[in-house]
């Protein structure tokens, strides 16, 4: 038995933030399916490892945020 | 694979918002509606907020997008909270009714719901698999 849990963010413009936890293989997609089919666009998607593994190389790998601005 | 997503929330269930409307004290009646707006003009709208100032809420199902659009008379707004405010607290409301009823659905039980300081809402919902 494996216990799969998925927390949500609403936020309070409906955004909504979704990170499953505890899941491997493709069994995490029909219940996200489910639900963005109901919700909309994701805008976003990544798998959780690379998250977490993002975190201690934050500084080199940071996006310059002047990327945009005019020439 | 875990994963983390971003979903920007679109009103596409009925069902969720008729739930989220009503959760914001306004049950909306169903049906083919006249939303009623400025000097007597009207649209025919799938659900509607009747309104005692004569300019109904109305929301008509756009089936080139696939997702439910408001529609109002908003000169006549008169609303405790802006156009804008008033649609953001429905969405966040919507999303709220059309993920508890998906998880349902798909077996999982609330774990947890609370809301925080800044107005964010947090579900948790968990299945065991065997």
């Amino acid at each position: 038995m494996a216990q799969r849990t998925i927390r949500f963010q609403i936020r309070p413009d409906g955004r909504v933030e979704e990170l499953v936890e505890g899941v491997s293989g493709a069994g995490c997609e029909p219940l996200t399916e489910r639900i963005e089919h109901r919700l909309g666009t994701v805008q976003q998607r990544r798998s959780t490892s690379e998250a977490f593994a993002a975190l201690p190389l934050e500084a080199p790998q940071g996006q310059p945020l002047s990327q945009h601005s005019p020439a | 694979m875990s994963h983390f997503s971003t979903v920007q929330t679109e009103l596409r269930d009925r069902q969720a918002l008729v739930e989220a409307l009503t959760d914001l004290g306004h049950p909306p009646a169903e049906g083919e509606l006249t939303v009623r707006g400025y000097r007597g003009q009207s649209v025919v709208a799938d659900l509607a907020i009747r309104q005692d100032s004569g300019a109904d809420i109305g929301f008509r199902w756009n089936a080139e997008t696939g997702c439910y659009e408001l529609v109002a008379d908003l000169d006549l707004w008169r609303q405790p909270v802006p156009v804008e405010r008033f649609l953001a607290r429905l969405n966040q409301r919507y999303a709220l009714r059309a993920i508890l009823a998906a998880s349902t659905e798909e077996g999982f039980q609330v774990m947890e719901q609370r809301q925080h300081v800044d107005g964010t809402i947090e579900l948790v919902v968990s299945r065991w698999d065997g």
